[in-house]
C-alpha cells in the first residue's frame, strides 16, 4: 500500500531556473512504513464568506495521531466548470491563515492533526466555490 | 507575462479503486487573470538542530498570492524540519517530505519558521511571488 505525491514547478521568472521536480512517499513518521490511513477523497461546496472547517479534528471518526507525519492535499475547483483566478478561499489552520487558493489553485501542507489544529476555509465572496481534498494520517 | 505553473499528481492504492489526482495551476499576482507571479527565491541550505529560524530573511508583501515549495532533502527518514507560521504549527516534513502551499505572510508574525531535528537537515525552498520588503543596506 503507497501514497504517492509529485510535484513539477515550471517557470521562466529567473533565467537559467530548471524548474522543481520532486517525489514523496507519505510514510508514517520517523520510518519508511507506508502511510496507512485517509479521509478519502472528498468535495465542500462553499456559498458563504464565513470560515467552516474543512477538518474538524476532534470529529474524525478515526482519531488522527497528533504531531506525526500527516499531509493534506486541497485544491479549489471552482463551480460547474467554472474557475476563477481572481478570487480565492484562504485556507488556514486554527485560527491561523495560511494563504488564499485562487481558482485552480492546490496545496499540499503537513499537518499536526492535533484537535485544536481546524483545517479551515473562508471564501472571499458568497460566489458558489468547491474545494476538493483529501487528508492522509496515521491513526493513534 | 512571466509563467510559473505548478502541477502535482497524487496517487494512492489505499481505497479499494485506487485513486490517482492530476492537477495543474499557472500561479498568478492577486485577483488577476492575466499577470503572473514574476519574482521569485531559490533557496538550499544545511539547517542545524537547535534553534527556530525564519525561512525567507525578508518578509513577501502581505496577502498577496505567493507560493513556497519546500522540500527536506534529508536522506535518514528520522530526521525532520517542524514548520510554524507565527505561533502555529503547520507540522513536520520528515526526510524526503515536501509541501507546496499558498502563503499569506499576513504580517511579521506570520513569517514560515523552520526547525532542525534528529540531525542536520537539507532543505530546498522556492518562494515565487509579487513583492518582497528588500533589507537596506548597513
Amino acid at each position: 500500500m503507497a501514497t504517492t505525491a509529485t510535484i513539477s514547478i515550471s517557470s521562466d521568472i529567473a533565467p537559467g531556473f530548471s524548474g522543481i521536480s520532486e517525489s514523496m512517499t507519505l510514510t508514517q513518521a520517523g520510518n519508511l512504513i507506508d502511510i496507512d490511513s485517509t479521509t478519502g477523497f472528498q468535495i465542500r461546496k462553499l456559498s458563504a464568506t464565513g470560515a467552516v472547517d474543512l477538518v474538524t479534528m476532534a470529529s474524525e471518526l478515526v482519531e488522527p495521531k497528533d504531531s506525526v507525519a500527516s499531509k493534506i492535499y486541497i485544491r479549489n475547483i471552482g463551480y460547474k466548470g467554472i474557475i476563477d483566478k481572481s478570487v480565492g478561499v484562504t485556507i488556514g489552520v486554527n485560527a491561523e491563515p495560511i494563504g488564499l487558493l485562487y481558482g485552480g489553485d492546490w496545496m499540499v501542507m503537513p499537518l499536526t492533526c492535533i484537535d485544536a489544529d481546524d483545517i479551515t476555509a473562508t471564501p472571499a465572496t458568497d460566489d458558489t466555490v468547491v474545494l476538493e481534498y483529501v487528508m492522509f494520517y496515521e491513526e493513534a | 507575462m512571466a509563467t510559473t505553473t505548478a502541477a502535482v499528481t497524487l496517487a494512492s492504492d489505499l481505497m479499494s479503486t485506487n485513486m490517482s489526482v492530476t492537477a495543474s495551476t499557472t500561479c498568478m499576482k492577486a485577483g488577476t487573470t492575466a499577470d503572473g507571479l514574476d519574482q521569485m527565491e531559490y533557496g538550499y541550505l544545511d539547517l542545524i538542530t537547535g534553534d527556530e529560524y525564519d525561512l525567507i530573511a525578508a518578509t513577501p508583501t502581505a496577502g498577496k498570492a505567493s507560493k513556497l515549495y519546500l522540500k527536506n532533502h534529508s536522506t535518514d527518514e528520522t530526521y525532520f524540519i517542524a514548520i510554524t507560521q507565527g505561533t502555529q504549527a503547520i507540522g513536520k516534513l520528515y526526510g524526503g517530505d515536501w509541501m507546496f502551499i499558498p502563503a499569506d505572510f499576513h504580517d511579521a508574525a506570520g513569517e514560515i519558521a523552520i526547525t532542525a531535528n534528529g540531525g542536520t537537515n537539507k532543505i530546498c525552498y522556492a518562494l515565487f511571488h509579487e513583492g518582497i520588503a528588500l533589507n537596506a543596506s548597513a
